[in-house]
């Protein structure tokens, strides 16, 4: 390399003393010197193309021509700022919208989970045809773990809460219990101290608990010497063996795990009871060489087996299984993959737009090529060029893209709820920023190959010789262009007419009635779990004085509690037994959603009473046992007689079964416990008086904004017990709102993205009309010599872009009609073809096209005939 | 106007001009002048190189290892640049004149059939 710059340094004076010499030696021969130098010169040739070539000796000679183009591109770009920033904002656009959407499909599809080989980790549920995926009972785990060969390891991850009483405030943490070798088997290790012993699986084992990195640091200031120190949670020690990895990544919020012991020693009946099923999900691996479907056989043989030997518990439940990955994910999936393909398709619009400004200017420059292409440039080195050019802008569009998907983000962020990302965190890392280079490249050569490809075309000597006139692009170009803009507008409608089929799916779903008024009530729940709960009458006492304070606080219409609050993930169900009913198969029990509830909750949450009376604080333990039934089962198991007054039991009759029998005394409206978007279930409600329930929500009727009131609650409660924390403080409103959150969030992304198609769309065919129209100038001035109306060249030239916009609109019609399909998941009272979608989004189309073409129309109405023949 | 053409043609011109000047340089170190000259003389002035393509084909040699360049002064006592050949450029020049030969024959041949069926 070094000889190389001493080479290159010193050719100049080597040709100059050549040429010398020869001069020299023409002297000699008897010319004048003048004669001489200039034969010297002739004879040596170009000097500049020999500096250049001997230069090429030594250069790797791509990377010299790669930048050589672009410092031409940036020299280009710098003259055309015009140019530059429409191309360079559109891009950017498009490159920011798939940047930021791609952010998100990389931390919730993409991203690699936190454990080891994590494909081969099955997440496992029970299942009945009465509800669905249902939670897994501990002992059905416990044979499903010994029965199982297909799985090498089974873990059980039992949710479990606690009350923390904290320096400040009182509060809830959440956490699992889980089998010892859970940790182990996902391939996990504690950050600190030791992961669970095999031995603290089985009952009575001492209380041990590991913390979440956050919890450690947050409430111990991540003391390096925790372990061995204890933290109390209820009020029982528990001594802190070991913290969490910081990347520890479940299925829930984990603030604490413990081994899986401590929890059937603390809830001995839940271990022991076949039916009961709470919150308790099965993880299990994969053994080498066992598929899923495989290992599902296997599973669905031992849940039938068990179905069979325990009837009572089991009859008809099933098992699903499906990787860990879809447990994470599967809600949120089909409506990112949605947008991911919407901004592609806003990608390829700004492509299109982008190519067609190229093809413009390419118009402009034909001249240039034609003259480099006579010179001796081969083809392929022009359209090398040429897309060098369009990579220098594509890389410029792609920055101010990640720019813009840096404030994207943010705003996504706001639309997309953390219960909906379940703990992956979005950020632009170096996958995404792959991505974004792998967009820029592909789109340089989505939008410059076209035009590259075009301005090398044969017909450039033709170009050469004609004299004047710069504009005409040909007809093949005026083809491409319109093809351009009637695929743009193609993709625009796809694209309207999910924005449009999303905007009626969630109109639809906001008018479904969901069976109660969210209006003004605030919800918030309370779990009392020490000591002094155990017995049902400090419970009582407990949630009397918490009804008597907060329905005395200034702004309060009315207060009560429940345990099955609407919209949230509490549920209670339980089999029924109705007096006098012919006894069904055992999983044949009606199993209806169980609300334990005090007076007054009807009147808070709005739920109409339809016959009957509701509780009254006379419905006590004291009193015959009351309840109250939903119309659904009203409706179902007396259709022809009034059910006041019959009688209904929990769980089936048999020996060991007390028969409590409750009278009912009311029949309310069904409510949408489980989404606006899914059907009502049966529903009982008993008095909470006469069956006691340690956690309720409590639920606030106030006059005016409900969340004013929330310190003015947590200070009454915290005068009958300091150290109860209350959490999950929310409106009902807000639960509805976050009920349709995914579905919000894409009707807002589709939307925002659809109108950028739009404008882009609207921007592509005004450019080709306007286009058009100044290359038809003189034959509009002819027309309009030979005696043409204005009229008549208005519509010749508005008629020209509505055919565009006409054959774009057919196209995209019949795609969308196949592509809306893809989101049917996401559609509510709403059919994929929805006729009033599709012609309004049609209609729309139209009439923007007829915007875009109407400027240029005018323009050409007004062509002075004179001035255009004149011009030639 | 076809590029194609032209390339193959500049191609073809390298490596013979190449052949040449190594050719040239068998007999002694020379400077670029010097080595124009030779060329033009010992062909009789048939090879009418332009002579300013001699200077890419010296700088591809020097890369190539098979002329090295040194400093001098010629027979009037002014400074040049003389090149000469290199060990590597001697085995280089005896490899290309042999597959020069084979070429020459063989195109000969082609070019001349007749006269070979017409000798007994």
């Amino acid at each position: 390399m070094k000889q190389r710059k001493r080479m290159l340094e010193e050719l100049d004076a080597d040709i100059r003393d050549h040429i010398e010499r020869e001069t020299q030696d023409n002297i000699e021969r008897g010319m004048s010197p003048e004669e001489a130098r200039y034969a010297a010169h002739r004879k040596f040739g170009n000097i500049t193309h020999v500096k250049e070539e001997t230069r090429m000796v030594w250069s790797v000679v791509w990377l010299e021509q790669l930048f050589e183009d672009i410092r031409f591109g940036l020299r280009l770009l710098r003259k055309n700022p015009g140019f530059t920033a429409v191309a360079m904002l559109t891009l950017a656009l498009g490159i920011g919208a798939n940047t930021a959407v791609f952010s998100v499909v990389y931390a919730v599809l993409l991203r690699p989970l936190p454990y080891k080989d994590p494909s081969s980790l099955i997440v496992l549920n029970e299942t009945t045809p009465m509800v669905g995926t249902v939670s897994v009972s501990y002992l059905n785990f416990l044979d499903w773990r010994n029965q199982s060969r297909a799985f090498s390891e089974m873990a059980a991850v039992r949710g479990v809460g606690f009350n923390l009483a904290g320096v400040t405030q009182p509060e809830n943490i959440s956490g699992d219990a889980v089998s010892p070798n859970f940790l182990s088997m996902i391939g996990a290790r504690p950050f600190l101290g030791r992961d669970f012993d095999a031995s603290e699986e089985k009952a009575g084992t001492p209380p041990v608990i590991l913390l979440s990195y956050s919890l450690w640091q947050s409430h111990f200031g991540g003391d390096p010497n925790i372990l061995a120190r204890t933290i109390k949670l209820d009020d029982r020690s528990f001594t802190i063996v070991g913290v969490l990895p910081p990347n520890y990544r479940s299925l829930d919020k984990t603030d604490v795990m413990l081994p899986i012991g401590v929890w059937t020693t603390d809830n001995p009946e839940d271990a022991k009871e076949r039916g009961a099923r709470g919150d308790l999900v099965v993880i299990g691996r994969l053994a080498t060489g066992v598929s899923l479907p495989k290992a599902r056989a296997e599973m669905e043989g031992i849940a039938a087996r068990l179905a069979t030997e325990y009837p009572a518990s089991n009859d008809r439940f099933g098992v699903t299984l499906q990787p860990i990955r879809e447990a994470f994910v599967s809600d949120i999936r089909p409506a990112i993959l949605v947008l991911f393909g919407a901004v592609m398709f806003v990608l390829l619009i700004a492509c299109a737009n982008v190519a067609n400004l190229f093809l413009v200017r390419g118009a402009g420059r034909t001249k240039e090529v034609a003259l480099r292409m006579a010179l001796g440039a081969s083809s392929g080195r022009i359209i090398c060029q040429m897309l060098t050019e369009s990579f220098v802008l594509s890389l410029l569009g792609g920055v101010l893209g990640v720019g813009l998907a840096i404030a994207g983000n943010r705003a996504l962020a706001q639309l997309i709820s953390a219960d909906m990302m379940s703990g992956a965190t979005v950020e632009l890392n170096s996958a995404v920023l792959l991505f974004v280079a792998g967009v820029v490249v592909l789109a340089a050569f989505v939008f410059g190959l076209t035009p590259a490809m075009h301005s090398t075309k044969p017909d450039v000597q033709s170009e050469l010789k004609e004299s004047g006139r710069t504009t005409s692009g040909g007809a093949a170009q005026n083809r491409l262009r319109g093809a351009l803009a009637t695929a743009e507008i193609s993709l625009a409608l796809i694209l309207l007419v999910g924005a449009g089929l999303m905007m009626k799916s969630l109109s639809r779903l906001l008018q479904v009635d969901p069976g109660f008024r969210p209006d003004r009530v605030l919800k918030m729940s309370m779990d009392l779990r020490t000591q002094q709960y155990l017995k049902d009458p400090a419970v009582l006492n407990f949630w009397q004085q918490v009804l008597d304070r907060v329905r005395v606080l200034p702004g309060v219409e009315s207060a009560a509690l429940g345990t099955v609050i609407p919209l949230t993930d509490n549920h209670n169900r339980s089999d029924v037994t109705i007096e006098g009913m012919a006894l069904p198969a055992p999983g044949n029990y009606p199993h209806p959603d169980v609300h334990i509830v005090s007076p007054q909750y009807l009147t808070t949450l709005g739920i109409p009473l339809l016959r009957g009376r509701s509780f009254t604080d006379e419905d006590n333990e004291n009193a015959p046992l009351a309840g109250m039934i939903s119309a659904m089962v009203a409706h179902r198991f007396f259709p022809n007689e009034d059910p006041i007054g019959k009688r209904f039991m929990f769980g089936h009759p048999s020996a060991t079964n007390p028969s409590k029998w409750y009278t009912i005394v009311g029949v309310v409206g069904d409510t949408k416990l489980y989404g606006l978007a899914n059907p009502a279930r049966l529903e009982v409600y008993v008095s909470y008086r006469q069956k006691p329930a340690n956690a309720m929500g409590l639920l606030v009727k106030s006059g005016a904004d409900p969340a004013a009131l929330t310190s003015a609650i947590r200070e009454a409660v915290h005068s009958i017990d300091k150290d109860q924390p209350i959490f999950a403080i929310v409106t009902m409103k807000k639960l509805v709102s976050d009920s349709v959150s995914t579905r919000r969030m894409t009707l807002v992304l589709l939307g925002l993205f659809s109108g950028l198609a739009l404008i882009l769309g609207a921007i592509g065919i005004y450019g080709v009309i306007s286009y058009s129209v100044a290359q038809r100038t003189h034959e509009i001035g002819i027309r309009m010599a030979l005696g043409a109306p204005r009229g008549d060249v208005f519509r010749l030239v508005v008629g020209q872009g509505l055919k565009l916009a006409g054959i774009g609109i057919a196209i995209g019609i019949v795609a969308a009609f196949g592509l809306a399909r893809l989101m049917f998941s996401l559609l509510y009272g709403v059919s994929a073809t929805d006729f009033e979608t599709f012609a309004g989004v049609a209609i729309l189309l139209v009439l923007v096209a007829l915007l875009a073409c109407y400027v240029p129309a005018r323009r050409a109405m007004r062509v002075d005939p004179i001035v255009a023949l004149r011009y030639e | 106007m076809s590029t194609k053409e032209q390339r193959e043609r500049i191609e073809l011109l390298q490596g013979t001009l190449d052949l040449l000047i190594l050719r040239t340089l068998l007999l002694g170190p020379r400077h670029g002048h010097a080595i124009a000259k030779a060329i033009e003389f010992n062909s009789d002035d048939v090879l009418q190189v332009e002579q300013g393509s001699l200077y890419p084909a010296l700088h591809r040699l020097i890369k190539r290892g098979w002329i090295s360049v040194e400093e001098g002064t010629s027979e009037n006592n002014r400074r040049a640049k003389f090149y000469r050949l290199t060990p590597n450029g001697r085995r280089q020049l005896a490899l290309e004149t042999r597959k020069w030969d084979k070429l020459a024959g063989a195109i000969a041949r082609i070019l001349r059939p007749a006269e070979q069926e017409g000798e007994p």
